[in-house]
């Protein structure tokens, strides 16, 4: 503001003394050529004299003396010989052109000739209306921008007031143990929002990873304890029952293969946890697909045929799925070992695989399928049909081919092979 | 305790308790052992004495069991044996990557422990061209087998097996080595893998002889016996 005031200022006073300036050249140039008269004549039409036909000039004031102090030309009674820039006031009661007095005259004092001194003034009225004016102006601008200004900032920081209160909404009721609530999105796709979005991503991870982690104790606590009382009653009943030393050995023997099967569940759990975390992603290489099958189906060809089963496969070469060899292999082979479990004895099994980069791969039984309300559930842990009691394994197998299928990107479903079980699995391209 | 093998083990393991009782059965199984209770001391006894394997622990004080691994490493090529409870797919591959032989996880049974200790010390290290025992013989160029001079015909599986037991001669192999070592599978599958691949092998492998070279270790594995 104050820079603004100073550069008017100093415009408008420079505008004037050069006005000034050029009247005293101009009737300098006259006195030099044509001598006094001539200096006369110009001050008159440049007082705006209607002789010379000129508009009268209301804040111009001159004044031509002699050195016997006479007024030979002017608007001004005789003035002190003062030289050099300077500013007076106007002794008259009332202008030439009848403004009100007193004025300030803002001018120069300079001898043309030997004796003759001229005075050029300007009213500084008119300058100071003109400047007061743009400062008038320049103030309400200035005002008004400010107030755009603060009501923006008003606008934008209760925005952003908003959205940050969003968040630590969000985040306080997470902090209360509320772990599915998340920000709301405000559709804007404003960098808030991608914050937010990217926010939720995070916490949908940590949910899943809590989640896990509680499915994993509660399935420790809970699936583990089945095992281990048969373990303890075996041993209670060998400590009480047990008359031979070699009915301990058996009592033993029994009770490591207990053991055993605890640990092989235990191990499959931790395996199954372990996949959900989703850590194993990092590894992912390029797995050919139908290697892995062939390879699978070379192992488990005999094995079927000892359970008196039919496995056949129908592999399409060249099939690259991003991934983890051996959680694929753990995969494809939880799947057969599933139909030889789950199907009477002379059952067809197939693995199949179709499609090259991305594709599906399929292994299906015509035993006596899954009923249709229970295909999301034998995906679960711990999970068996009433009608599998009598046949090996925890419910953990299919759990695990979920969980790898989950963490390739891929989707698994289960359907009616009419008759029977198809297990298919679509990995992404 | 007696050593008729001469075969001399250093365990790396800070169980104390554990340790006490796996060296001894070490010992009655005819190995000489060493323990130390710390990564440091165990390095330190690695690099100065000659043994024929190290049973190392993963998490070790002082130096941890893949670290002391690497720098064993640097200077010899004693076989090394993780004993562990990490069991991670990742935690296998990282320890067989710093220069560890083979990878136990905890707890175990000992046989297995035994069983992999021999094929560990036995091995060795010259690539082979032919293997036998007794009246078999493989031919791992041509990829044949024959049996007192008749040839054998065996399915690659098949091959792939015999070719495992025959590297093992007189020992026993486990069915979690084979199926680890023969087939990639790294856990305990829910159907008798082994045993299906077994039968199928003794059949190819017997048919016109009335012996039978392959014999199962109850509880155990398996053992391929050098009968003529």
């Amino acid at each position: 503001m104050a820079t603004v005031l100073w550069i008017v200022n100093g415009t408008l006073t420079a505008t004037l003394l050069r006005d000034n300036d050029a009247d005293i050249e101009t009737v300098g140039n006259g006195f030099r050529d044509e001598g006094i008269e001539e200096a006369v004549e110009v001050i008159k039409q440049r007082l705006g004299n209607p002789k010379y036909g000129r508009h009268i000039r209301p804040d111009n004031y001159m004044v031509l003396e002699n050195d016997q102090g006479e007024v030979l030309a002017g608007n001004l009674p005789l003035q002190p010989r003062r030289m050099g820039v300077f500013s007076t006031l106007l002794p008259m009661p009332k202008g030439p052109h009848g403004e009100p007095f007193p004025a300030t005259l803002l001018g120069r004092g300079t001898e043309i000739a030997p004796g003759a001194y001229l005075f050029v003034g300007r009213d500084v009225r008119p300058m100071l209306a003109t400047r007061a004016r743009i400062i008038d102006a320049f103030v309400l601008v200035a005002i008004g921008a400010v107030a755009i200004a603060v009501a923006a900032g008003l606008y934008l920081g209760r925005r952003l007031a908003r959205r940050v209160d969003a968040v630590a909404r969000a985040c306080e009721s997470i902090v209360a143990g509320r772990m599915d609530d998340r920000i709301e999105l405000t559709g804007g796709d404003d960098e808030w929002d991608r914050l937010a979005s990217v926010i939720n991503d995070m916490l949908n991870r940590i949910a899943a990873l809590l989640e896990n982690l509680r499915q994993v104790s509660s399935d420790v606590a809970h699936d583990l304890r089945t095992p281990l009382t048969r373990l303890r009653n075996r041993l209670e009943r060998a400590r009480e029952e047990s008359a031979t030393s070699a009915d301990y050995v058996g009592a033993i023997c029994a009770a490591i293969n207990d053991t055993d099967q605890i640990l092989s569940i235990f191990a499959s759990l931790l395996r199954i946890s372990q996949v959900e975390a989703g850590g194993r992603k990092l590894k992912f290489a390029a797995v050919d697909l139908s290697a892995l099958c062939e390879r699978v189906f070379r192992i488990y060809l005999p094995v079927a045929e000892d359970y008196g089963h039919r496995l056949t496969a129908n592999l399409a070469h060249g099939m690259v799925v991003q991934g983890d060899q051996e959680l694929l292999t753990q995969m494809v082979i939880n799947l057969i070992e599933n139909a030889i479990h789950h199907t009477p004895e002379g059952s067809a099994i197939e693995l199949a695989l179709a499609g090259d980069m991305g594709g599906v791969l399929a292994v299906t039984d015509d035993g006596p399928g899954i009923p249709k309300d229970q295909t999301e559930k034998v995906l679960q842990r711990f999970y068996r049909l009433s009608s599998s009691r009598g046949s090996p394994g925890h419910g953990l197998g299919l759990a695990l081919v979920a969980a790898v299928v989950q963490l390739h990107g891929g989707q698994i479903a289960l359907e009616d092979a009419a008759p029977g079980l198809r297990v298919s699995i679509r990995f992404p391209a | 305790m007696s050593n008729p093998s001469g075969k001399r083990l250093l365990l790396i393991e800070d169980d104390v308790e554990f340790a006490t009782s796996l060296a001894s059965r070490l010992c009655e199984s005819g190995y000489a052992v060493e323990h130390c209770a710390d990564g440091r001391r165990g390095l330190t006894a690695a690099l100065s004495q000659d043994f024929d394997a190290l049973i190392v622990d993963r998490m070790l004080p002082g130096i941890d069991g893949l670290t002391l691994v690497k720098s064993v490493r640097q200077q010899k090529s004693t076989p090394v044996i993780y004993l562990t409870t990490m069991s991670g797919i990742d935690e296998r591959v990282q320890g067989l990557e710093a220069g560890g032989d083979d990878y136990l996880v905890k707890p175990f049974a000992f046989a297995e422990l035994l069983a992999r200790i021999r094929a560990l010390t036995r091995r060795t290290t010259q690539p082979l061209t032919r293997l036998n025992a007794g009246a078999i013989e493989m031919d791992l160029v041509a990829r044949s087998v024959t049996r007192a001079g008749r040839a054998v015909e065996l399915v690659p599986q098949e091959f792939k097996l015999l070719e495992f037991l025959l590297r093992n001669v007189e020992r026993v192999v486990t069915r979690k080595m084979l199926l680890e070592k023969v087939w990639d599978v790294y856990f305990d599958p829910g159907t008798n893998v082994v045993e299906s691949h077994i039968s199928r092998l003794r059949a190819s492998l017997n048919a016109g002889f009335d012996s039978d070279p392959i014999q199962t270790v109850r509880g155990e594995g398996y053992r391929l016996l050098a009968i003529k």
